[in-house]
């Protein structure tokens, strides 16, 4: 018997039971198609993550800290054993540490962390974000190669400042279109043009801790701190923010290195930073951030940094225990699919034993004239393949469709809770998950139709011929 | 002649809760090729059984039935399946066509598990259904055949794969007297034209003194007699 045969003689024999058949299939396709948009929907997760680090060259990002710190135990509440660590500190992260990294030839860039809370005030409004010093070079690198608008800092001294959307949001301006934005946002907020925006001054205000308040000198009865203001141009925009990044990463304000070094300012993150901190430059800093040109140097200059008694931290191994995290969320939306595929392989049985019941005469006049019980399981088999297939393939059309559907809601969901980020795509559907998704279609299906094949194999011709 | 089927102390036991009916109590025979051979009895003496056996649909119990030499006791259930195939055609009372194929279709099925092509197949089917003078009657399904016709198109398709040997349980035991007269001499037409041998259950004693060349008596799963005819063609 050929395979052209059994598809012939299993088509025919679904097609004389067409609504059961039908059934038994749209059950498989309800199965395909939760597993697919599940799944789908996990590897989106995963994508837009994984995007969102690579935009912004995550990957190839250390940050290097001057104390083999042990972090568990900070973590842990010991501070004094993490503290014992500190006491072992052997390499000050001065600037001739700086220049040591900046020498390898792996390392594009590296640039001391400096970042601090400011006020901002811009046409009479204002409102808290911080302030982060980035050389001019950085612009040369992601994310700060692409602006929205203007430019990056022309030089590390310029008196220039780059806004991010989020900042612009949060002293209530909007670069979008009015009839783009929704009704609250436009009560709310008020619509600037950006050329109006780039070359104009902002104001910058930090808190300096005042010596002669502190120590009473002066008798006006205020805190011991006083506000400096520093004038600054806005050279650029930062781009639209994907929706997956949040405003620790993309939000905030940026300075060029000279400059942001010279803003007055008292930063009291910590009693202990307050009573520790010494001066940068001889001390030390606190991070740098390096750079690298490719990701393969990344094992090897951390050794080299651990080596020389730096602390040395990758994004790319938090990437990993987020990775982690996915597997997990992805395994579960798949066992939600997996569980509408068991009840739809129930479904293939029950269809598959009745059949079997239906046609026991049809069986015996078959073996009668000579079939084989192996040709009779190939038969019932072939059966539940066509099922398998044909939901697998209408079941995977399924999942695309809703997951298209529930992006399009989701995205007009985040418009309309006035979502500053660009349309994004929450489903993922690659090769591997439609191949995959029309194989395990297939499996679950002839798994289902074993038993029954199996059981129509062995129907004893006599019996069967006597069978009404 | 050469003998072709060879029964020896055949018997078979169906077992009905504590008591075991014997439905076969040591049958031993032989048919010669070319010879036909009819099979009478009353109800229930073991017929049927003995048919099904030789046709490799049921197993005895004990004893011995070769075909061709074979032992179908000893056989696993693939040669089991291909004597059934290419050795014997079976017809039976009630045709046992099915009834979702055509004519056609029904005498192609022991070709297709055979495993010829489709155009092979479905020519030798129409020439089949031609000598059996069904030519007007191929792409009608069993339900809107006669009895005669659909007896006819069984024969037919017992004849697909050139089996040396048609076992027919009381082939004209649906029919009325004419039609059954038409099937009967069809069958005695094979036998005498293309050395078919044919054994045939009956209840009909003068139809196969007609025909036959020996009447084998059923008793309680016993031959209990073997009578010579002299058939006058
Ligand atoms: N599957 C079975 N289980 C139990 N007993 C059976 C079975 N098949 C047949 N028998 C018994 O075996 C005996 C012989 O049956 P068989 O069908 O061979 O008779 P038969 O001679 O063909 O009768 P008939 O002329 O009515 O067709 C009967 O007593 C019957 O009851
Ligand atoms: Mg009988």
């Amino acid at each position: 018997m050929s395979l052209f045969d059994l598809l012939r003689f299993s088509l025919e024999n679904l097609r004389r039971t067409k609504l059961r058949t039908l059934l038994t299939t749209l059950g498989v396709i309800i199965g395909i198609g939760a597993l697919v948009s599940m799944v789908s929907f996990g590897a989106g997760l995963q994508r837009n993550v994984t995007e969102t680090f690579a935009a912004n060259d995550l990957f190839t990002t250390l940050r290097v800290f001057p104390v083999k710190m042990k972090i568990e135990e900070a973590l842990s509440g010991n501070l004094a054993g993490a503290m014992d660590g500190m006491q072992q500190k052997t390499r000050a992260l001065d600037d001739s540490a700086l220049a040591l990294i900046a020498a390898m030839p792996e390392v594009a860039i590296v640039f001391p962390e400096n970042t601090f809370p400011v006020r901002v005030r811009f046409l009479g409004r204002e409102t808290n974000t911080t302030l982060r010093c980035l050389p001019a070079a950085m612009g040369a690198y992601k994310p700060y190669d692409k602006m929205g608008w203007g430019a990056f800092f022309t030089s590390d001294s310029a008196h220039e400042v780059i806004l991010s959307y989020y900042t612009l949001g949060q002293l209530h301006l909007s670069l979008d279109p009015a009839e783009k934005d929704s009704a609250e946002t436009r009560r709310t907020h008020r619509h600037i043009p950006v050329d109006s925006l780039i070359g104009a001054e902002i104001e910058v205000i930090t808190s300096v801790f005042d010596l002669g308040q502190a120590l009473g000198l002066s008798s006006n009865g205020q805190a011991p701190f006083s506000e400096r203001v520093t004038r600054l141009r806005i050279a650029g925009i930062r781009p639209k923010p994907h929706a997956f990044s949040s405003p620790q990463t993309e939000g905030g304000i940026l300075a060029p290195m000279v400059t942001g070094k010279k803003i007055p300012r008292f930063v009291f993150t910590s009693m202990w930073n307050m009573l520790s901190r010494r001066n940068q430059a001889t001390e030390g800093y606190d991070v740098l951030y390096v750079r690298l040109k490719k990701l393969s140097d990344l094992g090897p200059v951390r050794k080299r940094l651990q080596a020389l008694n730096f602390s040395v931290f990758a994004l790319a191994d938090q990437f990993d225990e987020i990775r982690r995290g996915f597997l997990m969320i992805d395994m579960a939306l798949g066992a939600v699919g997996a569980i509408a595929l068991i009840v739809a392989s129930l479904g293939i049985i029950n269809t598959m034993v009745m059949s079997i019941l239906e046609r026991t005469r049809e069986i015996g006049v078959m073996k009668a004239v000579g079939a084989s019980g192996r040709q009779i399981q190939s038969i019932f088999f072939f059966e539940a393949g066509v099922i398998g297939v044909l939901g697998g393939c209408l079941g995977v059309a399924l999942g695309w469709l809703v997951s298209r559907l529930a992006n399009w809601i989701a995205n007009i969901w985040m418009a309309r809770q006035g979502g500053a980020g660009a349309e994004i795509d929450f489903f993922y559907l690659p090769i591997w998950l439609i191949v995959g998704a029309l194989l395990f279609s297939l499996l679950v299906s002839l798994l289902a139709g074993w038993y029954p094949a199996a059981r129509a194999s062995r129907i004893n011709p006599v019996e069967a011929l006597r069978h009404d | 002649m050469a003998v072709l089927i060879e029964a020896i102390d055949l018997y078979k036991q169906y077992r009905k809760g504590e008591t075991a009916v014997a439905a076969l109590a040591g049958v031993t025979f032989a048919v010669k090729a070319g010879e036909f051979i009819s099979l009478v009895g009353r109800s229930g003496s073991g017929k049927s059984t003995l048919l099904n056996i030789i046709g490799g649909l049921d197993s005895a119990t004990s004893g011995q039935i070769k075909v061709r030499g074979c032992d179908l006791t000893a056989m696993d259930r693939e040669s089991l399946a291909l004597h059934r195939r290419n050795v014997v055609g079976m017809i039976f009372q009630s045709f046992n066509l099915i009834p979702s194929r055509t004519a056609v279709e029904n005498v192609e099925l022991p070709m297709v598990f055979a495993g010829a092509s489709r155009a092979q197949r479905r020519r030798r089917a129409e020439e089949l259904l031609d000598l059996m003078g069904l030519a007007l009657r191929k792409h009608h399904r069993p339900a809107e055949l006669s009895g005669g016709e659909a007896q006819r198109v069984a024969i037919a398709r017992a004849l697909a794969n050139r089996p040396a040997i048609l076992l027919a349980d009381e082939p004209t035991g649906n029919l009325d007297s004419r039609t059954a007269v038409e099937i009967l001499d069809l069958l005695l037409q094979l036998n005498q034209e293309r050395r078919l041998t044919i054994l045939m259950v009956t209840h009909d004693e003068p139809a196969a003194a007609r025909l036959s060349h020996r009447m084998l008596h059923m008793l309680d799963g016993e031959i209990v007699q073997q009578q010579e005819l002299r058939r006058t063609t």
